[in-house]
């Protein structure tokens, strides 16, 4: 009885556990989709402020961009936080200060700091997408292994077990039910 | 005691020899790695270059360009008559000097530590000020500015007012600059009247491409913008008025086309997005006033004042080539800005 209470609740586990997966991989499954998208818009705003950095550098020289660069006085703040989904936590990163790249740059520099600027918030948000669909494709593994496991492993084994004491009660309660005809049979042939 | 300058300009005919051709430099941009480049550098003036283990390459490559155009320049200094070496001297190193005034107080207002406010200075001897530790030490960019005091740049304590109205640095900057171009524009008239025609116009055209820039750049402010009259206390080409409008107007492109040559031609990429090429052209066009100086007096000052030229613009197109080298940029994108491969 015990171990029939015990596969019920591994079995109600097991669903839970099953819809667990589904509900991650519909959340992977739209991650990558929205992380290909971003991507790709991503990589291409990244090419345009790179060629920009690169024509300041290759114009003012490496000294004299490190120079102007360590003009800016408020550098990027963030401000790492944790977030979750389905017990799946990922980080979320909220900006607290932007730079001020306005008045002390030379306009080659400051053309492709605004660039970097402009891009910040995407690369920012891409990074925690991308930590999220990690993180969520990590559980999934794991999720998928638990419950590939209960299915095929432990659920099995413990039928089995059940089974075996089924069969060993069945047996057992056939073999008294013969003793009790025998006894039975032996008593009344004493009273004749 | 100066040889004279018909010695001077015949060594300086001589010197020429020794400048990177524009397909010489096109072969150092096309080096896939640091050690080709280095390697093509061997059979050039620059001879054997060794860069440290320690520290940035580019960095070290862009010091070693510089020291070879400081030799170059201290060579033809050695040689040439007083008025002429003054001159040149006052030229180059108020240039280099005013560059490390404004990396001190840059490094001073961002809070860097000393040592590398120094590593980032150009190895000269301090010119008109008495040393750039001395400066570097000081506790704040203002107590820098104080330390000025006595020296060709006293007038720099007056743009500390609006320095702190705004905090920023920019008029500090914007002041140093003006004090360069004046004192370079002054020092010309130790130069007989023939010889000032050149450098006056090279040093009107970085001037008036300069101011430009910094009244595009407000363009984007206007509730903060500040005042031409603050910002640009001298003009030469490009006029106050001029630059008011490009401050007000909305439409950038219609203000340069209305600028004369060759205005309107170097700040055209001001409107077609590359403002990187806007200094590629303002050197192109260096380049071509030292060239066409050069023809105009093939015996006189203006040969030894091409030669310079070539050589300042050769070194910043080897800094640009080796820095996009190590950073493994495609040659085409090296190959843009700079000024002497694409000089037709």
């Amino acid at each position: 009885m015990e171990m029939k209470r015990r596969i019920g609740f591994i079995e109600r586990g097991t669903e839970f556990l099953k819809l667990k997966r589904d509900h991650l991989a519909k959340e992977l499954t739209a991650s990558i989709d929205v992380l290909k998208g971003r991507r790709s818009i991503l990589l291409e705003n990244l090419r345009v402020a790179y060629r920009a950095v690169t024509a300041a550098y290759i114009s003012l020289g490496p000294t004299e961009v490190r120079s102007q660069a360590s003009s800016i006085k408020t550098g990027l703040e963030l401000e790492v936080l944790p977030r979750g989904v389905m017990g799946v936590r990922y980080p979320f990163i909220k900006i607290e200060k932007e730079p001020q790249i306005a008045g002390e740059l030379d306009i080659t520099l400051s053309e492709a700091a605004e660039k970097v600027l402009a891009i910040l918030d995407d690369i920012l948000q891409l990074a925690e997408f991308e930590a999220r669909a990690e993180r969520i494709a990590d559980e999934l593994g794991k999720t998928n292994r638990k419950v590939n496991a209960l299915e095929n492993t432990i659920i099995p084994s413990y039928r089995q077990v059940i089974k075996f004491i089924e069969d060993k009660l069945d047996e057992e309660s056939l073999e008294e039910l013969v003793r009790m005809k025998l006894i039975g049979g032996a008593l009344a042939r004493r009273r004749e | 005691m100066s040889p004279g300058l018909p010695y001077l300009v015949v060594r300086s005919h001589a010197l020429m020899a020794d400048l990177l051709t524009p397909e010489r430099m096109r072969a150092l941009v096309e080096q896939e790695s640091l050690d080709g480049f280095i390697e093509q550098l061997v059979d050039t003036p620059y001879g054997e270059i060794s860069i440290e283990a320690e520290g940035e390459i580019s960095i070290a490559l862009e010091k070693v360009f510089y020291k070879k155009f400081i030799e170059r320049m201290m060579d033809i200094v050695d040689l040439a008559p007083r008025n002429i070496g003054d001159f040149l001297q006052s030229y180059y190193y108020l240039r280099f000097e005013v560059v490390n005034l404004k990396r001190i107080i840059r490094g001073k207002f961002s809070g860097l530590p000393n040592t590398q406010i120094i590593e980032s200075l150009i190895s000269i001897v301090p010119y008109s000020v008495e040393s750039y530790e001395g400066l570097a030490s000081a506790e704040t960019y203002e107590d820098a500015v104080l330390r000025l005091e006595g020296t060709p740049y006293e007038s720099l304590i007056g743009s500390l007012e609006l320095s702190e109205k705004y905090d920023a640095i920019w008029p500090v900057e914007i002041a140093l600059n003006h004090i360069y171009a004046r004192a370079v524009l002054k020092s010309l008239e130790r130069l007989p009247q023939r010889d000032r025609v050149l450098v006056r116009r090279i040093v009107q055209a970085e001037a008036d491409v300069e101011n430009f820039l910094v009244a595009a750049k407000q363009r984007g402010a206007r509730e903060g913008a500040h005042r031409p009259e603050e910002m640009f206390p001298a003009t030469y080409g490009i006029g106050l008025e001029t630059l008011r409008a490009t401050i007000e107007s909305d439409d950038i492109a219609s203000v340069i086309r209305e600028l004369d040559w060759p205005y309107i031609q170097i700040l055209a990429p001001l409107y077609t997005g590359d403002v990187a090429l806007i200094r590629s052209r303002l050197r192109q066009h260096i380049y071509d006033i030292a060239r066409r100086g050069r023809a105009a007096n093939d015996f006189g000052f203006n040969v030894v004042m091409a030669y310079l030229v070539f050589s300042e613009i050769e070194k910043d197109d080897l800094v640009g080539i080796g820095w996009g080298i190590t950073q493994g940029i495609v040659p085409e994108d090296i190959l843009k800005y700079l000024a002497i491969p694409n000089f037709i």
